[in-house]
């Protein structure tokens, strides 16, 4: 059985040290993420969330430390890393003058592919439609979808997206959000990195904090959020005043034994309009823990 | 190295050069240089070359002799005494309406072959064809006979001079030189091409995808040279067929193609390791070009009208120079393998110190690569 559960980690990070002169940009950072299991990586601006993700695909060497991705060594087995693991980066690194179909015929070279799986990734991201076309001409949206699509084309065991909604409108981040929702259902294993608390709390199953180089935090989001969140409970109240009917807000603490006998002796009486829980944010729970606004 | 992964980058980048409009600009120039050029020379070239030829075995060395002439007008003798009569008996003549006459015995190759030294008869019109031309006329038919029997033909060629031969003039010159000016402008190309498609890399982010997929950071390098390599010889190519560029010694004019063409693209690899945004290449490139155009610029003719030293020392001090008088030599055929040995040491020289500096950016390079 221990073997089975080794086997379904597909990223396995060890105590990963990495600086740049005098700056650390990742410090002793261990993780573990499951196969199909989307993973957030969440921390403001230079954190080291992308230096994580260039030390996990073998970009760059740790100091110290170790890692295996989809069970390679990232610093011994780097050739064999990029053939199992997709990368989308934070730019938009594509090849402008040329069409969508010719960015991904190049990267079907790079990769040995037969060109066939190029109709198979761009129906994947909604695109045949559009392959012609220079990339040049395509919005941020449509070049995000063929990023996507060009890391997916040599059938990742695990995607790498590096803030995948950056710049986007909230329709094409939904578009994206979908896709990538739908590539996990698939058994593809996803590490994101993302400042956008919303879309971590939506997408992923597990989160990370990291600030500085240092996770701060590792779990589900509604985990941390019930273990960081305030156990608050917001009432709306009937109120009978001057012959009228009117509604009140009132704020209780579920800890406080006088708030809990108020509110049984309202409900019995049935005067509780709507009750709820005052659950913190993501990215207060973020503030809680490091200290640090996400932004 | 994988050669799969260096074509794939090539592939990618021939089709994305010419969708470059800045990039095919500079491809098209050499073309246009070369038209521009070949039009010039045939208005200073002026009226056709006449040349009364005896040849009742149609030997190929007609062709030879017609080669060594830039617009030849050919005249086919009924009989010997017919060119001995327009030169006068032993070139006594002092005038003759053609430029040169020559004399092919019926059985020349087969007699070449057998060792009888058959003898070519040459009439030359010291008012039309010059030192330089007779020169290369000369080299031709000795060429021509090593052709049929290597290594020493007994061939023997009696030559018959009306008129004193006239000193070298720019007309007499001046394809030669236009020919070697655009080959020049035309290796030229690789101090663009290859720096942009490096620079482009690493502007763009896309060098971080290509090192994140299976190719290696040499394999990129191989295939921006390749690609380089392959415009270059195709636009030489092209310029040789427009300006009938193919006369002097060939040997001698592709080597030195060759070592410049590795020049410029160690050139164009040390300017793209060394800057990262296109701006910055591009005013660096701008530069280079004068080390091109103004010492290829006297070489040749116009050289000769230079009377300052000082001058000449300078412009003698630019590598560049000796690419461009090794092209030129080779293509008139008229300077000692010494002097030719000499060009070509100095631009390997400097060929090779630039692919050491290239070297030791490119291992910097490589090294911060993935963090561009």
């Amino acid at each position: 059985m221990e073997h089975q559960s080794e086997s379904e980690l597909m990223i396995e990070a060890h105590q990963l040290r990495r600086t740049f002169g005098q700056r650390q940009a990742v410090a002793d950072l261990s993780l573990s993420v499951r196969r199909g299991e989307i993973f957030g990586l969440l921390g403001p601006n230079g954190a080291g969330k992308t230096t994580t993700i260039r030390l996990l695909t073998g970009q760059i060497i740790p100091d110290s430390g170790w890692a295996r991705v989809a069970g390679c060594d990232v610093a011994r087995e780097r050739q064999r890393l990029k053939q199992r693991i997709g990368v989308v980066f934070e730019e938009q690194n594509l090849y402008e003058r040329l069409s969508a179909r010719a960015n991904l015929r190049f990267s079907c070279w790079l990769y040995n592919l037969p060109e066939k799986r190029i109709d198979e990734v761009l129906t994947l991201v909604d695109l045949r439609d559009r392959a012609r076309e220079p990339v040049g001409k395509f919005s941020q949206g449509l070049k995000q979808r063929l990023l996507i699509a060009r890391a997916l084309l040599h059938r990742p065991a695990v995607l790498f997206l590096d803030e995948p909604s950056r710049g986007l409108d909230p329709i094409s981040a939904h578009t994206i959000r979908q896709i990538v929702q739908r590539l996990s259902e698939a058994g593809t294993t996803i590490l994101l990195t993302t400042h956008l608390m919303e879309e971590a709390d939506q997408l992923c199953q597990r989160v990370a904090f990291i600030v500085n180089g240092r996770l701060v935090a590792n779990d589900a989001p509604r985990l941390l959020k019930l273990q960081h969140g305030k156990r608050l409970l917001q009432v709306t109240l009937e109120e009978q005043q001057d012959h009228s009917q009117g509604l009140r807000d009132i704020t209780l603490k579920l800890d406080d034994a006088d708030d809990q006998q108020r509110l049984t002796r309202w409900l019995s009486e049935g005067r509780v309009r709507s009750l709820h829980t005052q659950e913190a944010s993501l990215e207060e729970v973020f503030f809680h823990v490091a200290g640090v606004p996400l932004s | 190295m994988h050669l799969r992964s260096i074509l794939a980058i090539a592939r990618k980048d021939l089709i994305d050069i010419v969708q470059n409009k800045a990039t095919l600009v500079g491809l098209l120039l050499p073309i246009f240089m070369a038209v521009l050029f070949s039009f010039i020379n045939s208005i200073i070239g002026g009226s056709p070359t006449r040349l009364l030829i005896y040849n009742p075995g149609q030997s190929p060395i007609e062709q030879v002799v017609s080669a060594a002439f830039s617009t030849p007008a050919i005249t086919h003798a009924a009989s010997p005494s017919d060119v001995e009569t327009a030169f006068g008996p032993d070139g006594a003549h002092k005038q003759s309406d053609y430029a040169l006459g020559l004399i092919v015995p019926p059985t020349f190759e087969s007699d070449l072959r057998a060792g009888r030294h058959p003898q070519l008869q040459l009439f030359i019109n010291g008012d039309s064809i010059g030192t330089t031309q007779r020169a290369l006329l000369a080299q031709a038919l000795t060429d021509y006979g090593r052709q049929v029997v290597n290594p020493e033909p007994p061939l023997a060629i009696v030559t018959s001079t009306i008129n004193p031969p006239q000193p070298n003039t720019f007309a007499e010159n001046s394809k030669a030189f236009f020919v070697m000016y655009v080959l020049v402008m035309t290796i030229m190309n690789a101090t663009g091409i290859v720096p942009g498609l490096i620079i482009e890399e690493k502007e763009k982010k896309t060098l971080r995808m290509l090192l994140a997929s299976p190719i290696s950071f040499s394999d990129i390098i191989a295939g921006k040279l390749l690609v380089s390599l392959t415009y270059q010889a195709l636009l030489l190519l092209l310029v040789f067929l427009i300006m009938q560029g193919f006369t002097g010694n060939l040997l001698w004019l592709l080597l030195f193609l060759l070592m410049g063409a590795c020049l410029t693209n160690a050139i164009g690899l040390l300017i793209g390791c060394l800057f990262n945004t296109i701006s910055a290449s591009g005013a660096v490139g701008g530069i280079l070009v004068f080390f091109f155009i103004v010492p290829a610029l006297f070489v040749g003719p116009l050289g000769q009208f230079i009377q300052n030293q000082s001058f000449m020392t300078i412009i003698k001090a630019i590598p560049v120079y000796y690419l461009a008088e090794g092209i030129y030599n080779a293509l008139t055929s008229q300077t000692p393998a010494a002097t030719m040995l000499t060009d070509l040491a100095v631009i390997a020289g400097t060929t090779l110190l630039l692919f050491v500096l290239a070297a030791w950016s490119l291992r910097h390079q490589a090294a911060v690569a993935s963090s561009i």
